[in-house]
């Protein structure tokens, strides 16, 4: 069970929840995140590490509150506790030399943790962020820290600034006609380019087969096997 | 040591407690043995197999209801003989009695299915005629008193296992093929399977399903199963495991006070992985409490 030391908005149905009381995981992993001892709504909802802090032991997230059960999470208050299962899946894996992060909307969440991954591992590295929103831009200060540019579109298409030929890993997450553009530009320049993806869960661990996906290597769970894959992997699903 | 209140014999299978993680919500142990002491279950029922395997259907598989879900997995499985040689002696290394649930979609399945999973080290066959979420067969076997009862004996025939019949709640005359499935041989019935439901997408004014209906289960079941569950046990004379919608130990106490033998529980575990350590912990400070040496002293007295 974790206990919430802060939970607040920073930006329209947007929050930001720190927890104690989790195990650290990775970028690119994620929490099922439950009202505790609640039937209705009744499955954890898959919510992404923005930041694991190894000093402090606490894990921060990002969620938006599209629908009931995000809602409640939004209502808790420090000293709360709220049941926190996992960390869940597979992370990012952090390919050597530059970076080119990639994130829409609520998808930035996940990416957060990656830079600062990325710049722990290789100071040196050279991280460039792209962020779109539709409507009002969030987190960009955090990631403004971690990178050496961070690039903003708000109403626009942020797959439009990036240029897909350096000599760079590539990470993207977010709304899925952002990740199969990307994915299509990818593709073109030959790059190196992973995704996170998203699907309904029920279980969040690879038990319920509810959120299978068709790979070239097969059926993988999105839970379990992801939800970071390889995009030449999921390309037709995306 | 000291007497175990839980313990019990289901068709000549010792359990240490009446809790058994119910079929497709537990892989095949593996998921969860990463996560909680498995060790501890009654029994693991395994994923619904079927003979060749399937990938399962398209699109969404599983959508929250009220206090419960729906799910369209479509039996997606590695098919029998992966299990028997990948997947059996790992779930006989868990600890918990083993459970394997094989679907079909032809009688021919199920009949090749059962012939090979003779070669496997199992406690229990769970008979699964009651899937609703495959086109052919499935739950096409549990609707009606003479399919089920022919399925069963047949497959009784040639199983050295145990037999348990998995009965679909949206039979018809459940009762009828409660007794129907008796007669033919079972050695035990469990019930029930997920209910038949449908969930719209009003934005997209349209099923959200590929396969239009899918299967509900979870908290909001309960009443019915516990209902479904007592009207079977007062027609046959065979054990019965109730599940459908168990989320306390006190469901349990309500499934086992209903006549049931033993309860899986599915739904539940998604939601809070430690719904059946919760429940057998439940069980036992319940029977302390209540000064009960053994929890079949109650089954059935309702
Ligand atoms: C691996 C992964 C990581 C995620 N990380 C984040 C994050 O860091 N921040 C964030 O705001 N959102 C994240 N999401 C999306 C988030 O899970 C959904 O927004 C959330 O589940 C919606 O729940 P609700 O109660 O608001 O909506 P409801 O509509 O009430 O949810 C009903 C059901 O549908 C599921 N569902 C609805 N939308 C989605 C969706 N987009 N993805 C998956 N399941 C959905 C819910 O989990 C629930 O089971 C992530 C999704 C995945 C798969
Ligand atoms: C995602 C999911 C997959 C299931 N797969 C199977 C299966 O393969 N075979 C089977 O007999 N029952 C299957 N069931 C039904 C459950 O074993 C159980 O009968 C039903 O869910 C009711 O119990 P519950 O409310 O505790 O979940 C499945 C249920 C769910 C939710
Ligand atoms: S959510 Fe259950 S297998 Fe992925």
């Amino acid at each position: 069970m974790a206990v919430i030391r802060s939970n607040h908005r920073i930006a329209a149905g947007v929050y930001r929840m720190t927890v104690s009381g989790v195990p650290l995981g990775r970028a690119g992993q994620f929490f099922m995140l439950r009202v505790s001892g609640v039937l209705d709504p009744l499955l954890g909802r898959p919510i992404s590490i923005f930041g694991a802090d190894a000093g402090t032991g606490e894990t921060t997230f990002v969620y938006q509150t599209p629908g009931r059960g995000t809602a409640l999470f939004a209502d808790l208050l420090p000293g709360q506790a709220i049941d926190a299962q996992g960390p869940y899946g597979n992370g990012f894996p952090l390919e050597s030399g530059g970076a080119v992060i990639l994130g829409g909307g609520i998808g930035v969440a996940p990416l957060h943790q990656l830079a600062k991954e990325l710049r722990a591992s290789d100071p040196k590295r050279r991280i460039d962020v792209f962020l779109g929103f539709r409507e009002e831009a969030y987190c960009v200060a955090d990631f403004e820290q971690l990178s050496d540019s961070v690039t903003v579109s708000v109403g626009g298409i942020v797959t439009n600034d990036v240029d897909f030929s350096e000599n760079a890993v590539y990470y993207a997450c977010g709304p899925a006609p952002m990740l199969h553009t990307a994915a299509e530009q990818a593709r073109a320049a030959n790059a190196r380019f992973f995704v996170s993806l998203e699907k309904h869960m029920a279980c969040g661990v690879g038990a319920c087969l509810g959120c299978t996906c068709e790979t070239t290597n097969g059926r993988k769970r999105v839970c379990k096997d992801g939800p970071v894959f390889e995009y030449s992997e999921v390309q037709h699903v995306l | 040591m000291s007497y175990n209140p839980l313990s019990l014999e289901l068709c000549g299978v010792s359990l240490k407690n009446p809790v058994i993680a119910a079929s497709g919500t537990f892989g095949f142990g593996r998921e969860y043995a990463e996560r909680m002491e498995v060790s501890r279950l009654g029994g693991i029922c395994g994923k619904g197999l079927t003979l060749r395997g399937s990938a399962g259907n398209a699109g969404e598989r599983v959508y929250e209801t009220r206090s419960s879900m729906l799910n369209s997995i479509g039996l997606e499985n590695p098919g029998v003989k992966h299990f028997v040689e990948h997947e059996a002696a790992f779930m006989r290394s868990l600890g918990p009695a083993v459970i394997a649930n094989l679907g079909g979609h032809s009688e021919a399945d199920y009949l090749e299915g059962a012939e090979l999973l003779n070669e496997a080290d199992i406690d229990l066959l769970e008979l699964n005629i009651s899937c609703p979420n495959v086109k052919a067969g499935g739950m096409a076997f549990g609707i009606l008193p003479e399919t089920a009862a022919d399925i069963t004996r047949r497959v009784k025939a040639i199983s050295r296992h145990p037999l348990m019949v998995k009965l679909s709640p949206n039979a018809p005359d459940l009762t009828a093929v409660a007794r129907a499935c008796e007669e033919a041989g079972a050695d035990a019935l469990s019930l029930v399977n997920t209910f038949l439901g449908m969930a719209i997408d009003v934005k997209r004014r349209r099923p959200v399903f590929d396969n239009v209906y899918a299967g509900l289960s979870g908290p909001a079941i309960f009443p019915l199963a516990l209902r479904m569950v007592h009207q079977v046990c007062k027609s046959v004379s065979i054990p019965v495991v109730g599940m459908g919608g168990i989320a306390s130990a006190e469901d349990a106490i309500r499934m086992i006070l209903a006549g049931a033998r033993a309860v899986q529980v599915g739904t539940m575990t998604f939601a809070s992985p430690n719904t059946l350590l919760e429940i057998i912990d439940g069980l036992s400070a319940w029977c302390a409490k209540e000064r009960i040496s053994n929890l079949q002293e109650i089954c059935g007295i309702i």
